[in-house]
């Protein structure tokens, strides 16, 4: 009864999206405040059914009920309990009721957000907000049902495809879709915008903490994903290029412009247009990600099982939000009050230069993407894109904008003064050159490329570091008064540091797979092999059974050098419902670097191991978090809740003295 | 940070490059696209590989030498293994089959009857080395390309593919 | 019935929850204006702030109160006036009540119509397992097997009623471990080393591999007389190019089988086509005069025997079309006869053998 009491409260969230959609809408036409604010009670309910269907879902999995089709498609009795649990999205109808879950939980936090919102704005995105979720519960309704019953019920489930049993990949999908549907509520606010046919600061202030949010959790989720699959996968590679990837890739890259030109907008009130046209983008990119992920009509080394009805429905749903909301777009725009202008060399200046530069970054991959598919359809030639296409093109596009950045964030608004800003970074960029030639000159016959690229890191991190210290220091004297400045700083400044010194940070870590290497052998027990600075010795190998899986140890005694660290062990696994093999890695962590162990197959002669040394390669991964943490640091600046109409009054008298 | 700073009126003379910096700012933001495209179109002459499958690398006439991916069936019987890790395999779609050297760990999921996408460099004379042999994160799956070539070929049902397995006697 | 009481429900709920705000709003306009006011506010409270942390000085100050009152006056410049409870605004009201009432349960129930399954109740493992009575069915017998055997790994008379029910199911690689496992913890028992030989043999498709052999001379060792292991061990001697050796062992089996055994049939047909094999072979290597000589003595031997009594519809089959081969067409027709009368009890059989006699155009007088 449960599972058939989830699939009705899904059918009712439709109908009530539907609701959402209409009325708020007609609402903001006729100027009702009463027929707006249906919008808001609209989108808790539905948030509440979906919350229910979920509820009932997840119920079905951890209590194995069989009778229900994606429970046997995805899950097995034998599971460890967080697998059943996490089973739940590692397919594609779960997935789906995932991502609807996430949307109107949006729709609701949305809602609930009654002080910041002006009222107008607020129900004319909650309306936009509704038409999105009711267009994604329509196709999960009608072709990704995930409440499909089966009749004789069988005995044991199919289990979970075995490389998405991980710890990993469980809350990997959560957070790209809080990203991904996030930038829905950007979207929602544009089209609003758009209808309202006005713009300015406030609509910038509103819809800023909703773009960081999304941006914040994409950047965990794609630096979550890349981390799986660089354990996971056994080839100890973490960034392929793959369709998939890039899918994920591009919103973020249309993100992280959108949060600077929404900055832009909040100061300057400047850069509307152009700020509503990359929120319309953002989300249709995220829309892309969705229609490529779920379609198949790319190949990629992570896709769904894929059905032709249902890339022609998400095909359906992306022309539909990105063609409307763009006609809307080139209809309405026009109607909106030009921004100021600017002086040429000033921080809004250099945030359009940031802007440009990213979105050109964002169409080479977009291009790089999309174009085998484009060929195909002309030519019926089938073509891959890979590293080689984006090293040619998106690395260019990006090392100006890096080099550029610490002197943009040096730059004042207004009127910027570059022989300072210059002057500012030269310390971190005479710092950085020297790194980068003390690289090239203990690292002789190396790469040429990397040490200048962990330069450019250096730089990046370096200028963050300094142009936040600055800030506290100039103009005050002792450290009472700086400890008072620091704390007085914005948040979003130390956000904004954070973010940009975590970029840093990851490009060094990049750049310093340059030096990695790689030895292949096939060892018998006692043999060795070295690979880089670290060297492994093969102890033995042994079996072991899991709970749903059977799987062959190697045990490796494992040295730096001299030195000897903990043993490590790699096996190969076989998943006992579906026979299927996979490579466990075995990793070492050293410090910021790892050793990567990975089996092949055990042959007569012994067993073939590879064996690599990542230097650094934990800098990739702590890069992106520093990023997300500035991020959510910039989330919890008090500012944003400034714009807040009912309590500004009352709040006078109880501000509290900071 | 501050929030707002005063926007002081321009003077007379520089009101007027108004337009003048706006056509700036549309040509420098011009200038990056197409110096991106360009970038592009440079990249999509070296970087790009094509997908064939081994009845069109005859019927295309590859050059040896060639970079490109390579699709098919794993031909049953075919992979036999050398010293170190030296591997080689035949790659069929039912009509005619390319032999494939690799040096490397197989992924987990090549089997042979299975299907296989390999990138590397065509011989000639139905050679390939292959510098990676990628195989799908699914075992049921059958890369895209290798399907379609399999179909071009009318050697590919939906739902399963393969050679019958040879069916022993049983008392 | 209870089922549709809650979704009755629910949809209330739902509905109700979308008409509250109708009921229980103000009718009022958009106070846009009060929003720019409150959002003035707030800045000026922050350039306050900012110019006492000394964040900006005071000229700076100044000008940015100035940039926050011109919005200000711009906000207030677009004002919308605010609307009081009017007839239209009530039909308004009206009009989406009516729609909430009817879209979304018209909706929710044409949707979980067309998809759900409301008289299909929950069915968690858990219970099923529990509950499962004497007509339970075969495949929940077997997860709770499984389940035991999970917890139980030592429990050999477990693995050894699994085993043959995996190799039945065709699933000979668990087929394989479940012998193996049953082998490890019980006594010495020749079936189920046989067992294990027989699903090693399966799982390498039919190929006696080493260690499928190794299991089969255990069971032999421990029971000469295993007919099962027996019948493997001469397959792998077939294999190993003793074709004669492999014809003596079967041969000898069939000598030996007890009356009435099922797998007797299955052996005679292996070993006939084992000396039909090996006949060819022979037969292949002679001149051509002496070869047609040999065949025709095989066919009449065959003959012979079937005219003797029995013989199988494949065996008649063959008598037919090697008469027809060996161009002695009244001898075929001869044996369809013959056939025809052995056969007639069994219509499948006739119908083949006439169908048999259209094909190779052997006409006769009707009977």
């Amino acid at each position: 009864m449960i599972v058939e009491i989830g699939h009705y409260a899904l059918a009712l969230a439709l109908g009530v999206s539907v609701i959402q959609a209409v009325v708020p809408f007609w609402g903001v036409f006729r100027q009702d405040r009463t027929l707006a604010s249906v919008g808001s009670s609209a989108a808790l309910v539905s948030f509440g059914l979906v919350a229910l269907s979920f509820a009932a879902l997840v119920t079905s999995y951890v209590r194995s009920d069989f009778s229900v089709a994606n429970v046997v498609a995805n899950s097995h009795s034998a599971q460890p309990l967080i697998y059943k649990f996490t089973s739940v999205w590692g397919n594609h109808e779960g997935s789906m009721l995932l991502w609807v879950l996430i949307l109107t939980l949006f729709g609701a936090l949305v809602a609930l957000s009654r002080r910041s919102l002006p009222p107008r704005l607020r129900a004319g995105a909650l309306a936009a907000q509704g038409l999105v979720a009711a267009a994604f519960l329509a196709f999960t309704l009608l072709t990704s049902n995930p409440f499909q019953r089966l009749v004789p019920v069988p005995a044991e489930g199919q289990d979970l495809n075995p490389i998405l049993q991980d710890l990993g990949l469980a809350i990997h999908p959560p957070l790209l879709y809080v990203g991904y549907v996030g930038f829905s509520i950007t979207y929602a606010f544009a089209v609003a915008a758009l209808i309202d046919g006005r713009i300015d600061a406030m609509w910038a202030r509103a819809v800023r903490p909703w773009t960081l949010l999304a941006w914040t959790f994409l950047t965990l989720g794609i630096a979550m994903g890349s981390y799986w699959a660089y354990y996971e996968l056994g080839w100890g590679g973490w960034w392929f290029w793959d369709p998939v990837e890039n899918a994920s890739f591009m919103p973020w890259l249309a993100g992280t412009a959108l949060i600077h030109s929404t900055v832009v907008m909040e100061k300057r009130d400047a850069l509307k247009v152009w700020t509503i046209l990359l929120a319309i983008l953002t989300f249709s990119l995220s829309l892309l990600g969705t229609f490529i992920v779920r379609s198949g009509v790319l190949t990629s080394v992570h896709s769904f099982a894929t059905d032709p009805a249902r890339g022609l429905f998400i095909l359906f749903i992306l022309i539909f939000f990105v063609g409307g909301s763009l006609a809307l777009f080139a209809w309405r725009a026009p109607l909106l009050r030009q921004g100021g202008l600017f002086a040429p060399v000033s921080r809004e200046s250099a945030l359009v230069v940031n802007n440009v530069f990213l979105a050109t970054a964002c169409a080479t991959v977009f291009v790089g993407t999309l174009y085998p598919l484009l060929l195909e359809m002309i030519t019926g030639d089938k073509i891959s894109v890979g590293a080689p296409f984006y090293n040619a093109t998106f690395v260019p596009v990006m090392v100006p904008l890096l080099l550029l950045l610490p002197i943009g964030q040096s730059l004042a608004w207004k009127r910027g003064d570059l022989l300072g800003a210059g002057q500012r970074n030269a310390f971190a960029f005479g710092l950085a050159v020297l790194a980068a030639l003390a690289l090239l000159f203990f690292m002789r016959g190396g790469p040429v490329m990397a040490p200048l690229a962990v330069g450019l890191g250096v730089f990046l991190v370096l200028g963050a570091g300094f142009d936040l210290g600055e800030r506290i220091v100039a103009r005050a004297s002792g450290w009472r008064a700086m400890l008072s400045r620091a704390r007085g700083l914005p948040r979003s400044a130390w956000g904004t540091a954070l973010a940009h010194a975590g970029i840093g940070l990851s490009i060094i870590g990049i750049a310093a797979q340059a030096w990695s290497s790689e030895a292949i052998a096939v060892l018998k027990p006692g043999e060795r092999l070295t690979s880089g600075r670290y060297t492994i010795v093969l102890e033995g190998m042994s079996p072991r059974t899991g709970p749903n899986f059977r799987a062959e140890v190697a045990r490796f005694q494992l040295f730096a050098g001299e030195r000897e660290l903990a043993p490590v062990e790699a096996s190969k696994r076989v998943y006992t419902a579906r026979a299927m093999p996979t490579t466990e890695a075995g990793i070492r962590t050293d410090g910021l670097s790892q050793a990567y162990v990975s089996l092949g197959e055990a042959q007569d002669s012994g067993v073939a191991v590879r064996l690599y040394d990542k230097p650094l390669i934990l800098l990739i991964w702590i890069g992106s978090l520093v990023m997300a943490l500035g991020g959510g640091l910039s989330l919890t600046d008090r500012r944003f809740r400034l714009a807040a109409p009912k309590r500004a009054a009352p709040a006078a008298a109880v501000q509290p003295a900071e | 940070m501050t929030i707002a700073q005063p926007t002081r009126p321009l003077p007379a003379k520089r009101r007027f490059t108004r337009k003048q910096r706006r056509l700036t700012l549309i040509a420098g933001a011009g200038a990056v696209l197409c110096l991106a495209a360009g970038l592009v179109l440079f990249a999509m002459r070296d970087t790009i590989v094509f997908f064939y499958g081994p009845t069109e690398i005859t019927e295309k006439g590859v050059q040896p030498g060639t970079r490109m991916r390579l699709g098919g069936l794993v031909e049953a019987g075919s992979v036999q293994r050398g010293g170190d890790q030296r591997v080689s395999f035949a790659v069929t779609d039912g009509k005619s089959s390319i032999k494939v050297g690799y040096d490397g760990l197989l992924p987990d999921l090549f089997r042979e009857g299975q299907g296989v996408v390999t990138e590397g460099v065509f011989e000639g004379a139905g050679r390939f080395k292959a510098d990676s042999v990628l195989a799908k994160h699914d075992e049921t799956y059958m890369p895209r390309e290798v399907a379609d070539t399999l179909k071009k070929q009318g050697h590919w049902q939906p739902g399963g593919a393969g050679a019958p397995a040879t069916t022993p006697a049983n008392p | 019935m209870m089922i549709w009481a809650i979704f009755a429900a629910m949809t209330g709920a739902a509905v109700f929850a979308l008409l509250w705000p109708l009921s229980h709003g103000r009718a009022q306009g958009f106070a846009d204006v009060a929003d720019a006011r409150s959002l003035y506010r707030a800045q000026l409270k922050e350039i306050d702030r900012d110019l006492a942390r000394k964040l900006i000085g005071d000229e700076e100050a100044q000008a940015a109160r100035t940039e926050a009152a011109r919005r200000l006056l711009r906000a207030a410049g677009d004002e919308a006036g605010p609307a009081g409870e009017t007839e239209p605004s009530l039909r308004r009201r009206r009009a989406s009540s009516a729609l909430m009432l009817s879209v979304v349960p018209l909706l929710a129930l044409l949707i979980y119509g067309l998809y759900g399954s409301p008289g299909q109740p929950d069915q968690p493992l858990a219970a099923r397992l529990e509950n499962a009575g004497p007509q339970q069915d075969f495949g929940l017998v077997l997860a709770r097997m499984e389940a035991h055997l999970a917890a139980n790994p030592g429990d050999a008379k477990g693995w050894s009623l699994l085993a043959p029910i995996y190799l039945r199911q065709g699933r000979y690689d668990e087929a394989a471990k479940a012998f193996a496992a049953a082998v490890r913890s019980g006594k010495p028992d020749p079936e189920l080393y046989a067992g294990l030989g027989e699903a090693r043999i399966m799982e390498a498709g039919g190929v006696v591999t080493a260690a499928a052999r190794e299991a089969l001379a255990e069971s032999v060792k421990l029971d000469p007389k295993s007919p099962r292991a027996r019948y493997y061990l001469a397959l792998a001697k077939e294999q190993d190019g003793d074709g004669e050796g492999a014809q003596a062992a079967l041969a000898q089996l069939l000598a030996e089988a007890p009356a009435g055994a099922d797998w007797v049939g299955a052996v005679q047909a292996r070993l006939e086509r084992m000396q039909a094999d090996a006949g060819r072979k022979t037969i292949a290597a002679l001149p051509e005069a002496e070869r047609q000589q040999a065949i025709k003595a095989m066919v009449d031997g065959l003959a012979e025997r079937l005219s003797a009594g029995g013989g199988s519809l494949p065996e008649w089959t063959r008598l037919i079309r090697a008469r027809v081969v060996l161009g002695d067409k009244p001898a075929a027709l001869q044996a369809v006869k013959t056939a025809r009368k052995r056969l007639a009890g069994d219509k499948d059989a006739l119908a083949a053998i006439n169908g048999l006699a259209d094909e190779l155009a052997l006409k006769e007088a009707a009977p």
